[in-house]
């Protein structure tokens, strides 16, 4: 039966999830490893304690505005990029080493000059934006690529127009591996809004994290960490729901 | 037509229209960078053009060389250890079916989690160091290889199981004989794809934890309005991160090539 | 039945010999690759000519260029030397003006699309118009009316290539090229696919070029049978195909057919078709 099978590939997972959260509980709870390692029952306190949920909702809204507009933004400029850079060969190379270049950038570094470059608030946006760029550009520039030989020989025969072409082959191919780009790029917009909030953004789960860290609030930092992971995670599963509805209906 | 789509043969054009084919855009940004510096007149503590960055470099190598030393010492070392870590983890659980069930689902979840977001966390716990530098791209780099050495060891030629097993072949022999050699493309993958990321999280941990390194110079003089060692440090980071990306992916062609 | 001797067949000639006039002219055509820094002949000279409304097989032990020739025809490739000409004018021609069918060795159905929408494909592409009426006519010239939802992935390999076929019908074009569309089927199908072609074949009958390997698939559909030598690919020789249409099962069961066969796989296999250079396949 299906759905026995489905239980069967889950239950280990889940049992090592669970094996791994005991173990956090556990380490917390005999201090093993010192104050700085709260047990994952204080921690969950204190990421549902009441007074602190309108904190923790301002701060997730405000990481999953620059993180989204930063991750549209970066996604449609790569997107745009690689049809630029597919269409026009002699653009291509050019466009390829400056994309790698640019993902190169320490984040760290991009942070900075955004700040000269817009206000401190929208650093966290354009620092997401540049790396989802990346991933975007070289996950479209190979799925435009990755029509077989015999399928571009089939539209050839048939007499096909560049743009039919690009619409009716390269499209459709491009698909799938784009949607795996997109769910990589997720936890990379998130980091991205993160290191641009560290630069002096008044809200964020960046900043929530870097204060707790430097004023030492344990339960605080390990909570904002929590959050921020649990966002990343859900975001994340969302696409790859997603990416295998697409690969169902395209391969 | 058929040829548009195979790919290019070996170009017989002049090397500087090559040169200028393959790097327009990164010369374009320059000229642009340097153009715009100049137009607006921005005091140096606010931005400064390509020029100034690179004669501070030139003058002053050996602040670049000794920091760039200890984040790349950072960088490899975490590469190089998170790698072997997370593949003989992988091995381990190969022998056993259930235990890798267990486990990959954990990994690939840490794989997907914004591990930079967890340096403040291993900064309390460990210290504000170079070893927590270290262990930062050892995990970085750890979770990755984990899940790619796994699905490499399960991804094996058709019928090379059922070969072995009619061959007789020991648990061990087939480890040694079919599924590492099956594993090592993925490997290689896991390597390209954590080579770049391995300076920028050393560096993003150096800058918030204030150790030496690359990121420390960065925060440093951005501290002291020092733009053009800031953007330096920057600079070289770049370019070491650029340089471990090639020779990662140099490494992972030729072991396709000659693997697959 | 037929009652010739069989002879050297080179100059008998068939049912169909000297109607119309020549549709494609393909003269003096070589053709050579260069592989890993090596170069190779798959076309030497070549030269053959098909009349509108013949049906012409290519066969020839494999990697001896006989896809080579009908790639060139297709346009996919362009001759090293000689020239070929489709109605006159150069091969692009015919897929400009949509008047190309092609059914590729690999099937290259689109698999995001479903049945009807793969044969519907031609028509978006050229823009013609096109009705249900239309594609649900096609599908069932294939025998594929029940599966005209499914998608490429549901489908067998003879029922993809019955797919590839219409696709390549939906235009009714002028040419129709098959590169070796059963050769990754089993015996029994091939031999069912073989009828059945010919039946949809003999509907519209388009000038059709067929490459193969296998001399009984030539000798069921063709009028005429171009035979290739090993790389580089020459023309041996030409054969007209005495056997009357409609062909059916009898036709191949007869006597006549197992000698014709016979004698052409002796020639094939002669030393005159021993491929001379150690490289894969071109095909």
């Amino acid at each position: 039966m299906p759905s026995n099978r489905w239980i069967k590939n889950a239950l280990p997972g889940a049992l090592g999830i669970l094996l791994f959260l005991l173990i956090w509980e556990l380490l917390g709870r005999t201090g093993v490893l010192g104050l700085t390692w709260p047990p994952l029952t204080s921690v969950i306190a204190t990421l549902i304690d009441p007074s602190k949920t309108a904190l923790f909702l301002r701060a997730t809204s405000a990481s999953l505005t620059s993180a989204g507009t930063g991750y549209l933004a970066g996604g449609a400029l790569g997107l745009v990029a690689a049809l630029a850079g597919h269409l026009i060969p002699t653009l291509q190379e050019g466009l390829s080493r400056f994309a790698a270049v640019v993902n190169s950038v320490p984040p760290i570094a991009l942070a900075s000059v955004f700040l000269v470059l817009v206000t401190t608030e929208s650093t966290p946006t354009a620092v997401a934006a540049i790396k989802v760029f990346f991933i975007i550009f070289i996950a479209v520039q190979s799925g435009l690529r990755s029509a077989t030989p015999a399928q571009h020989d089939l539209f050839t025969s048939l007499g096909t127009g560049r743009f039919k072409r690009l619409w009716l082959l390269e499209v459709p191919t491009m698909l799938p591996v784009a949607m795996s780009g997109l769910k990589i790029a997720v936890p990379v917009a998130l980091i991205g809004a993160f290191v641009g909030e560290w630069f002096g953004a008044s809200r964020g789960l960046g900043v929530l994290i870097l204060n707790a860290m430097q004023n030492f609030q344990i339960s605080m930092l390990w909570s904002a960490v929590l959050l921020a992971t649990l966002v990343s995670l859900a975001v994340y599963f969302i696409l790859t729901m997603v990416e295998s509805i697409v690969r169902l209906r395209l391969t | 037509m058929a040829t548009q789509y195979q790919n290019d043969k070996f170009s017989l054009k002049p090397w500087f229209i090559q040169f200028i084919s393959r790097y327009w855009a990164i010369l374009l940004f320059l000229v642009v960078w340097q153009a715009w510096v100049v137009i607006n007149a921005f005091n140096p503590i606010v931005a400064v053009g390509p020029f100034a960055v690179l004669s501070d470099l030139i003058n002053h190598p050996e602040i670049y060389l000794s920091n760039m030393f200890i984040t790349f010492v950072v960088a490899l070392g975490g590469l190089a250890s998170g790698m072997i870590l997370g593949s003989l983890l992988a091995i381990a659980s190969w022998f056993s079916r259930f235990v890798s069930a267990m486990l990959t689902p954990l990994a690939v979840m840490f794989a997907s989690v914004p591990v930079v977001a967890l340096i403040p966390i291993f900064a309390r716990l460990f210290g504000f160091n170079i070893t927590t530098s270290l262990f930062v791209v050892v995990v970085i780099t750890f979770f990755p290889s984990f899940v790619f050495t796994s699905s490499g060891l399960r991804s094996l030629p058709p019928g090379s199981e059922d070969l072995f097993r009619v061959l007789g072949a020991g648990r061990l022999t087939v480890l040694w004989r079919l599924a590492l050699p099956a594993a090592l493309p993925n490997m290689a993958i896991a390597l390209r794809l954590s080579a770049s990321h391995a300076v920028l999280a050393a560096m993003v941990a150096e800058f918030l934890m204030g150790t030496t390194g690359l990121g420390f110079l960065f925060a440093q003089n951005l501290e002291r309005f020092a733009t053009e060692r800031a953007f330096g440090a920057g600079l070289v980071a770049t370019i070491a991160s650029v340089a471990m990306f090639l020779v990662a992916n140099a490494i992972e062609s030729h072991i396709h090539r000659r693997w697959t | 039945m037929n009652n010739h001797q069989i002879n050297q067949t080179q100059l008998s000639p068939g049912p169909l010999a000297g109607r119309g006039t020549s549709f494609i002219d393909f003269d003096q055509i070589s053709k050579s690759f260069e592989i890993d820094g090596q170069k190779v002949v798959a076309l030497e000279n070549v030269t053959f000519n098909l009349s509108e409304g013949e049906f012409a097989a290519i066969i020839g032990p494999s990697g001896c260029g006989k896809s080579t020739a009908l790639r060139i025809i297709a346009a996919l490739e362009e001759p090293t030397s000689g020239t070929v000409t489709i109605a006159g004018q150069p091969p692009t021609q015919q897929s400009t003006e949509h008047a190309l069918g092609v059914a590729f060795q690999d099937h290259a159905l689109l698999p995001w699309l479903n049945v009807a929408e793969n044969i519907e494909l031609p028509f978006r592409i050229s823009g013609r118009p096109v009705t249900a009426e239309r594609i649900d006519e096609l599908i069932s010239l294939v025998g594929l009316t029940e599966f005209k939802s499914a998608r490429p992935k549901q489908l067998s390999g003879g029922m993809r290539q019955r797919v590839s076929i219409a696709r390549a019908l939906a235009l009714s074009p002028q040419l129709l090229l098959l590169d070796e569309p059963f050769g990754s089927l089993d015996a029994v199908t091939r031999r069912r696919m073989n009828i059945e072609l010919q039946r949809i074949w003999s509907e519209f009958r388009p000038s059709t070029l067929l490459v193969t390997h296998a001399v009984e698939e030539a000798l069921f559909l063709a009028d005429r049978i171009f035979v290739l030598t090993g790389r580089p690919g020459r023309l041996l020789r030409e054969v007209d195909v005495p056997f009357e249409r409609p062909r059916t099962d009898d036709t191949m069961r007869s006597e006549f057919f197992h000698r014709m066969v016979d004698e052409m796989t002796a020639a094939l296999d002669s030393t005159e078709n021993a491929p001379q250079y150690a490289v894969e396949s071109l095909d």
